[in-house]
C-alpha cells in the first residue's frame, strides 16, 4: 500500500545534499540555527548556506543566490522573509530541487487575503516547477537515520516510531521526550499549512515505510476531510495510529484557526473519525508520548488482567490501592492470583496481612533474594497478562542503598525477557530524583516501559489493549 | 422559519425515503377536513394528524401535533384545533393541510439524522429521542459511508445503550434493524447530495422492526 510514495519521498528523507535560504555572516538568523543544527546533528552531505551577506558562516560559504551553489540541491529549507518566497522558487527550478521546506510564515494563517494570494501563488509556481512544497509554517523533517535534525539540531536513537505534525512546536517537543523517554523515531515531519504535502502525503508514507512500526499525529484541520479519513482508514490496517487533535474546545479552534489557517471542525467530529479510521485517540501530548512509547515497545498487546505489585521496602498498602483504582478506572482488571500462586507466596512470605491479594503486597520479603522470589512468582501467574511495578526509590534508597537500586533494577528488566510478558515499571517523583531519573534512563535503555503514574501507565496500556483487540475483528 | 422552498414536508420527506427502503409510517396529506376524516376512516383509527407545513419547524410546539384520535369526531375537532393552533404561532405559515398516519404503538424512542461537516461531508448522528438527546447529548457520529461495523459501532457507543436492550419491562429494541435503518440512511444520503440536512425524529425501534415516525428533509 502506497509503496510509490517511498521513491518519490526519498529526496526529502535521505536527502544527498541541503541548502538553507536565509543564512547570514554578520546577523543572528533562523537560517543560521538551521545550518548550525545540520552541523551539530552530522548530516552526512554538502550544506550550502545561501544568505545575500556573503561571507562564511562555521566555515561553511555562503552564496549569496541558490543558482550559485556549484553541485547539486535535493532539498532546501527556507528561511527568508515571506516577500522573497516567490523569486527563489526560480532559483530552485534552475537547481532542480526536488523539495522545499518553508520555514517562513505569513501565509493563509495569518487570515488575510494576501497571506491566501500568496500562498496560491507559491502553490502554482512550485507546480510549475515540479517541487514539492514542505509547510509553509512549519520546521520540516527530522529524519533520524540521515541525520536530518530538526531546528533544534538533536538526533535521538532510530527506531520504529514515526510522527506527523500540523505544528512545529509539537514536532520539537515531540523529538525532545522521545530523547528523554527513549522513544525512538524513525522519521518525523512538520507540514504546517500543508498547502502542497499534507498529512495524508505522509500518512501514506510512514505507512509504506518499513521502519516505521506505530504512527503518531498531531493535527489541528484539513483541507481534505475525506482524503484524510480515507487514508488513516488505510494506514491503521497495517500499523498503529494514534492520533490527538488540537483545538478541541472554541479557545482551542480559535488558536488553530490563527495558528495553521486550517477551518476547525467540532470535536465529536473529529472523535468519529478516528474511532471510524481504526486510529486511536489521545487528548494531550503527555497521552500521545505515553501510547507510542507503549506501542513502541509491546507492539501488539491483547490481555488487561494485570497484577500490581507494590510495597516492595515497606508497607504499600495504600499506595497499592489507589493503584488498583487508576488501573480499574481505565479499564483493565486486576483479578485474584491462582490458588498455587497464593499457596507459594503464603510459604514464601508467610499468611499475614493482605499480601496473598492483587494488588500485591511484597512488603514482608526481607532481603533481596526473598523479594525477587516473590515477583517472580506474581509474573509467572498465568492468570497475570501483564505486570505493574509500583517502585518508590525514596523509601528504598534509604534501604537498599544505590547499588541495592541498581541490583533491583536489572532484576525487572531480566524478569520481562524471562516470562514473555511485559513489566512495566511505575516511578513517581519524589525527594530522590536525580536518582530516579538514573533507574528510569536505564530501565527504558534496556526496553523495559516506564511511566510517572499508574494513571498513565494504565491508560496507555489500555489503549494497546483496545488497538489489538480491534486489529483482531478486522 | 425556514426558507419554505428547501425543506420538504413530512409527506414529501417520508415519499423518499420509502422509496430508498428505509421503513417509515406512511403519512397521507389531507387538505380539508373532510378529507382528513375520510383518509382516517380508510385508515382505522387510532390515527395521528400532523399539520404539513413547509414553514412550520417546530410542529408539536405549535399544537401543531394530536395523537390517538380514535373516531371521526375526535379527528374532526382536532383538525380545526391545529389549524387554528398553528395559525396563532406562525400567522404567515404557507399550510397545505394535515398529514395523517396510523398511530404506531409505542416503541424505544432513538433518532438518526444528518448534517453536514465542512470538512468531513456528510456526517450521521444516532441518539435515544427524547430528553437524551437534546440535555444530555448522548449521541454518536460517522462519516458518511456508515459501513455495517460502523453502525453495529456508533448505536453500542452511546451511554444510553442498555436502554436498547430492554429496561424495566419495556421490550428490548432490535440492533440490527436499527443497523440496517443507518446503513440505508447512510447510502441515501449519498445517492442524494442535494440532501443538506436529514432528521428522522422520532424512529420507534420495536423486538422486530425499526420505522421512523416522523421525517424532515432539507434540501441544499
Amino acid at each position: 500500500m502506497f509503496e510509490e510514495k517511498l521513491k518519490e519521498f526519498e529526496p526529502l528523507f535521505y536527502p544527498k545534499s541541503v541548502a538553507v535560504v536565509g543564512a547570514s555572516s554578520t546577523s543572528i538568523k533562523v537560517g543560521s540555527v538551521w545550518v548550525r543544527a545540520l552541523l551539530s546533528a552530522g548530516f552526512p552531505g554538502p550544506i550550502y548556506p545561501v544568505g545575500s551577506s556573503g561571507g562564511k558562516i562555521f566555515n561553511l560559504e555562503i552564496f549569496p543566490k541558490l543558482r550559485l551553489v556549484p553541485g547539486e540541491v535535493d532539498y532546501v529549507i527556507v528561511a527568508i522573509p515571506r516577500q522573497s518566497v516567490l523569486e527563489l522558487l526560480d532559483d530552485c527550478a534552475i537547481k532542480k530541487v526536488k523539495a522545499v521546506q518553508f520555514f517562513t510564515a505569513g501565509f493563509s494563517e495569518m487570515g488575510t487575503p494576501q497571506g491566501y494570494r500568496l500562498e496560491e501563488q507559491l502553490l502554482e509556481k512550485a507546480r510549475q516547477g515540479g517541487i514539492r512544497i514542505i509547510g509553509p509554517n512549519c520546521i520540516g523533517l527530522y529524519c533520524a537515520e540521515h541525520k536530518m535534525p530538526s531546528l533544534m539540531g538533536k538526533i535521538g536513537k532510530t527506531g520504529p516510531v514515526g510522527f506527523i505534525s500540523q505544528s512545529g512546536g509539537i514536532a520539537v517537543k515531540l523529538i525532545e521526550i522521545g530523547i528523554a523517554r527513549h522513544i525512538n523515531y524513525s522519521k518525523g515531519v512538520s507540514f504546517g499549512n500543508g498547502i502542497d504535502l499534507d498529512a495524508s502525503d505522509f500518512l501514506q508514507y510512514l505507512g509504506a515505510d518499513p521502519k516505521t512500526k506505530v504512527i503518531g499525529a498531531y493535527l489541528e484541520g484539513t483541507r481534505d476531510g475525506v482524503r484524510l479519513f480515507n487514508t488513516m482508514k488505510e494506514v491503521t490496517k497495517v500499523k498503529p495510529l494514534v492520533a490527538l487533535k488540537g483545538g478541541r474546545t472554541e479557545v482551542g479552534a480559535q488558536a488553530a484557526m490563527s495558528h495553521t489557517g486550517s477551518l476547525a471542525s467540532s470535536a465529536a467530529i473529529w472523535s468519529a473519525m478516528f474511532r471510524q479510521a481504526g486510529a486511536i485517540e489521545v487528548h494531550s501530548l503527555e497521552e500521545l508520548t505515553d501510547t507510542l512509547l507503549i506501542f513502541q515497545q509491546l507492539n501488539r498487546w491483547q490481555g488487561t488482567s494485570a497484577a500490581i505489585i507494590g510495597g516492595l521496602a515497606d508497607g504499600g498498602g495504600g499506595i497499592s490501592v489507589s493503584a488498583g483504582d487508576a488501573c480499574v478506572e481505565r479499564g483493565l482488571r486486576i483479578p485474584p492470583l491462582s490458588p498455587e500462586t497464593k499457596q507459594e507466596l503464603g510459604k514464601l512470605l508467610g499468611e499475614v496481612g493482605s499480601i496473598l491479594r492483587n494488588p500485591v503486597d511484597v512488603s514482608q520479603a526481607h532481603g533481596m533474594a526473598t523479594l525477587f522470589q516473590a515477583i517472580d512468582l506474581v509474573a509467572r501467574d498465568t492468570i497475570i497478562d501483564i505486570v505493574l511495578i509500583q517502585e518508590d526509590i525514596d523509601i528504598l534508597l534509604p534501604i537498599y542503598s544505590w547499588k541495592g537500586l541498581e541490583e533491583i533494577n536489572e532484576f525487572f528488566i531480566e524478569l520481562g525477557g524471562k516470562h514473555n510478558k511485559p513489566i512495566i515499571v511505575i516511578l513517581p517523583p519524589g525527594s530522590a530524583e536525580p536518582e530516579r531519573l538514573q533507574i528510569e534512563q536505564k530501565l527504558l535503555a534496556a526496553s523495559t516501559p516506564v511511566f510517572c503514574s499508574m494513571e498513565r501507565a494504565a491508560k496507555a496500556i489500555y489503549k494497546l489493549n483496545q488497538y489489538s483487540c480491534w486489529q483482531e475483528a478486522q | 422559519m425556514i426558507k419554505s422552498q428547501n425543506v420538504l414536508t413530512e409527506v414529501e420527506s417520508k415519499k423518499f425515503l420509502k422509496k430508498a427502503g428505509i421503513p417509515v409510517v406512511e403519512a397521507k396529506l389531507a387538505r380539508s377536513k373532510k378529507e382528513t376524516i375520510s383518509i382516517s376512516k380508510k385508515m382505522g383509527f387510532p390515527v395521528v394528524l400532523k399539520i404539513s407545513s413547509p414553514d412550520v419547524v417546530h410542529k408539536s410546539d405549535s399544537g401543531g401535533v394530536k395523537l390517538g384520535l380514535a373516531n371521526a369526531t375526535q379527528v374532526g375537532k382536532a383538525y380545526n384545533e391545529i389549524i387554528s393552533s398553528v395559525k396563532k404561532v406562525y400567522p404567515k405559515a404557507q399550510i397545505e393541510g394535515v398529514s395523517v398516519q396510523s398511530m404506531a404503538p409505542p416503541g424505544v424512542e432513538v433518532i438518526v439524522g444528518m448534517s453536514k461537516d465542512p470538512q468531513f461531508g456528510p456526517v450521521l448522528m444516532f441518539g435515544l429521542g427524547g430528553i437524551l438527546v437534546e440535555v444530555l447529548k448522548d449521541v454518536s457520529f460517522r462519516i458518511v459511508p456508515v459501513t455495517e461495523r460502523d453502525a453495529r459501532e456508533m448505536i453500542r457507543e452511546i451511554k444510553g445503550y442498555p436502554m436498547l436492550e430492554g429496561y424495566r419491562g419495556q421490550k428490548p429494541a432490535s440492533i440490527p434493524a436499527l443497523e440496517k435503518l443507518i446503513v440505508k440512511v447512510s447510502q441515501f444520503v449519498e445517492e442524494n447530495p442535494q440532501i443538506k440536512e436529514l432528521d428522522l425524529n422520532p424512529i420507534f425501534a420495536y423486538p422486530d422492526k425499526a420505522v421512523a415516525i416522523d421525517a424532515r428533509i432539507i434540501l441544499e
